[in-house]
């Protein structure tokens, strides 16, 4: 009988411990499937560093011998987000380069000691169906009046959302820029200026939504329900469910707030393609939505977001052709604002600055889209370990990171690398996977001869030394660093024997004279030198020299599968080579050795750094070498095998890897066949590069290489890819011994250098009375150089939160600024609690610095 | 129990083998027929369900559009163009991508050629995935994944199924005992799904003791050494198996003994045990016996239904398996992947039905094939 009871009591406590444990958050689901494109996550407040606040190890100090990367060895491989935390903590993986979003995750993150690294790339918005005011059947749509559009931001409280939705991993976000991105911060007085205007007033929205209603039509019922025609004016909202799962909740709230207001609202939750055909896709004027929980994401800095009120508020965004675009009205002054930003046609930084600043107070007027938060995403890894995070793309996405990923303090040793996924789609340099996951493990093994800051977008030299820039006078482009020199000119002439287009027939290039015998202009001249031993120093990993002849191959490849004529002709090439020949004026080496190229073309960004062309072998997808790229021609030339998934799939053919799967037998088949021939491709132009000895010396090398290693993708990286498990989903990357560079050339971007700031001064100042405040800016605890700092401005905000003066600080020292207010300026303000911002703007790091302090004026 | 039959002349037995031949034969065709149209029915509904009738497309086209249209904005080669040349180039890759796809095609006529190919088991191209080495052939993307689900499929549910049954053998003969008891009560301890096991156990073993890994296959990197190779796998092999085992094993003794308890109450067995039979002979020849065909039903369904995988257990332990695959092609609308593995399960369905007809009769003299009707 007891033994009947205690099994009883037994079975009792275990379904207890069931259920509870089922209702715990450990227990959820692993939707671990979720699409690559959907949004990393968050983003803290921009005077927080990206970084935890673990305790920064310094670089370090001893100049290092060795070369290459730092590690031994990178093993690459798979984990389950559900348990990425614990198998870190756990010392099963030393790193999680992908990004994790949910704030337990974070807060489980700190709780372990583990570091993390922050990254700003998606973010979240309401998208309005603007059509109306009437749908089709004569339902009322309030979303066609730009009014109750714009009262919308009033009515959506952004740091509820940051707090309850988003346990503070995210930044309110009031304008269609980045926070942490450079736009954001140059033009941070009106930024700050619209985020007062703008933040969160439920009675304004109550105010200006019902008298905006009224004037439609609409009234209320005597339940206090928003009718139209007698009809009760229901919201249709479509709310995603998918994704990382913020958007429900999202949902949810903005419609509570709606309810309050009084109106009805039709709850839809749907996953992204169930939603797409609805909102992109539909009439709006058949009003099947109104509001659609939006999000975006941005996989790298972007140093130009003016292009972004085209895109998300014109019929003349690239999305024109959808429907809801279509369907945009804004004002023809927004219009021609928006197009002037999108396609640079202005003579000057400042005319830039004044539209950009034009163009945020009509897109908030527009609100089209009412926009909510800047998320941040994070990747979490062990106290032990150092990397560089691109402020955009993360680690993974960190162009650095296989420069800086070392275990603090150590030369060598064997790191364990993970990702949510891996080995995805077929790796090969030309249309290969451009897969997140891939593309980072193909970063260790490339070099380039620019390398992107991760925390400004502006581009350093590698392997490259230094360039000049040419632009035509009048057009907007400027400078940052000294390693570009830029010159504005009357005109650029295109030599005549600039390379400017490809006989496929005949395989050679046409040059300019031949094309153009009455001469060819561009807009933009870019030369790039390399060092004088460039050519002794840069080897491929299969022990070959870097040679000319892989510049040229990779000049040809340019353009050769976009015509028609060549043997290797890709229909899906032939558009983005058609887009490249429109603003593509030449090219021209001026000399091999040193080696010097010119560029020439129509098209040119606002950063003479991102001005340059460097003439790096190297494609879509990664570096190669003229060998491997000749056996892939030959195989897609056979009809065997093709570079790009689309001709793949038109021919039933096998899409080109370089990795594994059936492609290998057949470029080793070629890979043979190429040794036994001495085969030199493109003939007419490449045999004055290459000789039949270099020709069979290179394709020697490939295949021993092939033989060691099981696979063809040789780059000329700090790490050199050992094996691949393509079911296994694992690499493992080894450490490149001929690497030309130190292993702590890149050291100082270790760390961002994002400062901090205080301010100090009286807690009372008399309108009408001169008033000074001091400013502390610093790094770590030194004082932050002043040569470092882009600007240090201030904000003075009135009792009422409207900006009552602005301006520069003045430098007294590094570290140290003083802001003066004059009498004119305090006399601005009204009686009550007052506030200065102040924002640093570091040339290290986009991300801005902002600290306030509040004081009392009196009269 | 032949006994009492009549006996037969040589006529009549050369008159009956024929009969029974013809009539083996005439039910072997009939059964293929019929097994053949249930195939054709249930993979055409599959592809009308996968592709809900052709709505897939609408969505596939607004995510080709989406996903095209953001590809060209956002790259940096195409900053400078005209509007004019954007949405050009947007729309010849929007063309090339759903004539890749086949949708400039009704989807009427596709869902017949993916009828045709499947029931020939030309399973074709997928058409957004690959396989783990990089192929878009439906077979390899199916063969790469099929190891290493038998392996984990099949070492949990053959230790489940055998040591089930022969618990629940020993148990259906100790009914009432503490240990019967107590399987009944741990029964609903597999109301619970086997990942969520599997989190207990990486969480136990894992995170905890460390004497087990997180997941994966195999070690990372993968040893070399082929004996190497084989341990680490088992290693890897324990925690998702041991998940799949314990979330099913004692609602599966469960029902075995309650089966087999029905057995062994029956008259006869009574009087084989009042006979003095040893229990090995009664469990043997007077429960085992008549209860073979159920047993082997329950196995040859328990051995098809190890192609399907386990998809949340293979995802919380990075188990490279067919549940994944066939869930990632679901979530992509993959059709050929979809109707790739359903046409696979559907002809080994219908295999070993057909053949389970033919074991009845070998394992029980009842059953006659082709004879239900008489």
């Amino acid at each position: 009988m007891l033994r009947k009871r205690l099994f009883f009591v037994f079975a009792l406590v275990l379904i207890a411990s069931m259920v509870l444990a089922a209702c715990g958050p450990t227990t959820e689901a692993p939707a671990t499937e979720a699409p690559a494109t959907e949004a990393p996550a968050t983003e803290a407040p921009a005077t927080e560093a990206p970084a935890t606040e673990e305790p920064t190890p310094e670089p370090t100090p001893e100049p290092t011998n060795r070369v290459g990367g730092w590690l031994d060895s990178i093993t690459m491989v798979v984990a389950s987000t559900d348990s990425v935390i614990t198998q870190l903590e756990a010392g099963e993986i030393d790193i999680y380069a992908s990004t994790l979003g949910r704030a337990e995750d974070f807060k489980a993150a700190q709780e372990a000691g583990l570091k993390t690294a922050a990254s700003f790339g998606g973010y979240y918005e309401l998208t309005f169906n603007p059509a109306g005011p009437e749908f089709t059947d004569g339902r009322l749509n309030p979303f066609a009046n730009p009014k109750i559009r714009e009262a919308m931001n009033w009515l959506v409280d952004r740091d509820y959302i940051v707090q309850e939705i988003y346990g503070g991993l995210a930044k309110p976000k009031f304008l269609p820029i980045t926070g942490a991105f450079p736009d954001y911060a140059k033009y941070i007085d009106v930024v700050r200026e619209l985020e007062n205007k703008y933040a969160y007033n439920p009675e304004k929205a109550a105010e200006v939504i019902n008298a905006e209603m009224e004037a439609m039509g609409a009234v209320k019922d005597a339940d206090g329900k928003w009718t139209y025609n007698g009809e009760p004016v229901t919201i249709i909202f479509l709310i995603r469910n998918d994704g990382d799962g913020t958007r429900k909740p999202i949902g949810d709230y903005v419609s509570n707030q709606l309810e309050d207001l009084g109106f009805t609202v039709d709850r839809q939750y749907k996953t992204s393609s169930e939603a797409a055909p609805i909102w992109i896709f539909s009439d709006p004027a058949e009003g099947q939505w109104h509001m659609y929980t939006g999000g975006w994401i941005t996989t790298a800095v972007s140093r130009d977001q003016g292009g972004n009120f085209l895109f998300f508020y014109s019929p003349n965004s690239a999305y024109g052709f959808t429907p809801l675009w279509g369907a945009y009205q804004p004002s023809e002054d927004f219009e021609n604002v928006a197009q002037a930003l999108d396609r640079n046609t202005f003579a000057s930084l400042e005319e830039r600055a004044d539209l950009f600043k034009t163009a945020l107070r009509l897109a908030m007027e527009d609100s089209a889209r009412v926009w909510l938060v800047d998320q941040q995403a994070f990747a979490p890894y062990r106290s032990e370990v150092e990397v560089t995070a691109d402020l955009a793309g993360g680690v993974q996405g960190a162009q650095l990171w296989p420069f800086t990923l070392r275990f603090s303090g150590q030369e060598g040793g064997d790191m364990k690398w993970a990702m949510s996924d891996l080995l995805v789609e077929p790796w090969n340099p030309v249309a290969g996977s451009n897969w997140v996951y891939d593309t980072a493990a193909i970063r260790a093994t490339n070099d380039a001869g620019f390398m992107s800051d991760p925390f400004t977008g502006l581009a350093w030299p590698q392997r490259a030394e230094r360039a000049e820039v040419f632009v035509q006078n009048g057009l907007p482009v400027g400078k940052t660093l000294d390693w570009v020199s830029l010159e504005f000119v009357d005109e650029i002439q295109v030599p005549e024997d600039a390379w400017v287009d490809w006989d496929a027939e005949n395989q050679v290039f046409v040059t300019a004279g031949e094309m153009y015998p009455d001469g060819l202009t561009a807009l933009r001249k870019s030369v790039v030198y390399y060092p004088a031993d460039f050519w002794d120093t840069v080897k491929w990993h299969d022990g070959s020299p870097m040679t000319p002849a892989d510049v040229i191959m990779s000049l040809i490849m340019t353009f050769d599968p976009g015509k028609e004529a060549s043997a290797i002709y890709d229909e899906a090439q032939a558009g983005n080579l058609e887009v490249f020949l429109s603003t593509f004026k030449g090219f021209r080496i001026v000399s091999w050795d040193p080696f010097v190229a010119e560029y020439y073309s129509d098209s040119y960004g606002l950063d003479a750094e991102a001005n340059v062309v460097s003439f790096w072998p190297s494609y879509s997808q990664g570096d190669a070498k003229w060998d491997a790229i000749a056996i892939g021609n030959m195989a897609e030339a056979n009809g065997e095998l093709a570079w790009s998934a689309d001709k793949a799939e038109a021919n039933e053919v096998e899409q080109i890897s370089f990795i594994g799967g059936p492609s290998l037998e057949i470029l080793t088949k070629y890979l043979d066949q190429a040794i036994a021939d001495s085969y030199i491709p493109y003939e007419p132009t490449l045999g004055q590069y290459i000789t039949a000895e270099e020709a069979a010396a290179r394709y020697q090398n490939l295949k021993s290489f092939y033989e060691a290693h099981g696979h063809f993708w040789v780059g000329t990286g700090p790490y050199i890819l050992d094996k691949v498990y393509t079911t296994e989903k694992t690499l493992t990357l080894v450490h490149n011994p001929d690497y030309p560079d130190k292993a702590d050339k890149w050291a100082r971007f270790a760390t961002p250098k994002i400062a901090e700031a205080e301010i100090d001064g009286a807690g009372n100042v008399v309108a009408g009375a001169e008033a000074s405040f001091d400013v502390y800016v610093t790094f770590d605890g030194a004082a932050y150089p002043a040569d470092e700092i882009e600007s240090v401005k201030y904000l003075v905000f009135n009792a009422e939160g409207a900006l009552a003066a602005s301006g520069d600080a003045e430098l007294v020292a590094d570290g140290q600024y003083v802001i003066n207010l004059s009498a004119d300026q305090t006399g601005a303000l009204t009686e009550g609690a007052s506030k200065i911002e102040v924002v640093v703007v570091s040339k290290l790091v986009s991300i801005p610095t902002i600290v306030d302090f509040e004081f009392v004026a009196t009269k | 129990m032949t006994e009492n039959l009549p006996e037969q002349t040589p006529k009549q037995k050369r008159s009956a083998s024929t009969s029974t031949f013809s009539r083996v034969l005439k039910y072997s065709g009939v059964r293929l027929v019929t097994l053949f149209i249930t195939i054709v029915i249930g993979v055409y509904l599959t592809i009308l369900i996968a592709n809900m009738g052709g709505y897939v497309d609408q969505i596939m086209r607004s995510e080709i559009r989406e996903r095209v249209t953001l590809a060209v904005t956002q790259d940096p080669a195409n900053r400078d163009i005209s509007p004019e040349q954007r949405n050009k180039l947007v729309e010849e890759k929007v063309r090339l991508e759903e004539k890749r796809l086949g949708l400039d095609r009704p989807f009427l006529v596709r869902s017949v050629n993916y009828l045709k190919n499947a029931m020939m088991l030309q399973l074709g191209r997928a058409q957004n995935m690959t396989s783990d080495s990089g192929s878009k052939q439906v077979r390899l993307i199916i063969l790469e994944r099929l190891p290493p689900t038998l392996l984990l499929m099949g070492t949990s549910n053959l230790i489940l199924f055998f040591t089930s049954i022969f618990i629940a053998l020993a148990l259906s003969r100790r009914y009432g005992s503490w240990i019967d008891r107590m399987v009944v009560a741990l029964s609903p301890t597999s109301s619970a799904p086997s990942w969520f096991y599997g989190i207990f156990f990486i969480l136990i073993f894992a995170a905890t003791l460390r004497v087990l890994p997180f997941g994966g296959m195999v070690d990372a990197p993968p040893p070399e050494n082929r004996l190497a190779y084989v341990l680490s796998v088992l290693k890897h092999l324990i925690l998702p198996a041991g998940s799949l085992i314990i979330s099913s094993f004692f609602l599966s003794v469960y029902n075995w003994r309650t089966f087999f308890l029905i057995y062994s109450s029956e008259d006869y067995v009574e009087m084989a045990k009042a006979k003095g039979l040893s229990s090995r002979d009664i469990e043997r020849r007077y429960i085992l016996r008549p209860t073979l065909p159920t047993i082997v039903t329950s196995f040859a369904l328990m051995i098809i239904g190890l192609w399907t995988g386990a998809i949340i257990t293979e995802t919380i332990f990075n188990w490279p398996g067919l549940g994944r695959t066939i869930f990632r092609a679901i979530g992509l609308y993959d059709t050929p992947v979809i109707v790739g593995t359903t046409i696979i399960y559907a002809y080994l369905l219908a295999i070993t039905v057909f053949l389970l007809d033919f074991i009845y009769a070998l394992v029980d003299p009842r059953v006659k094939v082709g004879g239900a009707q008489s």
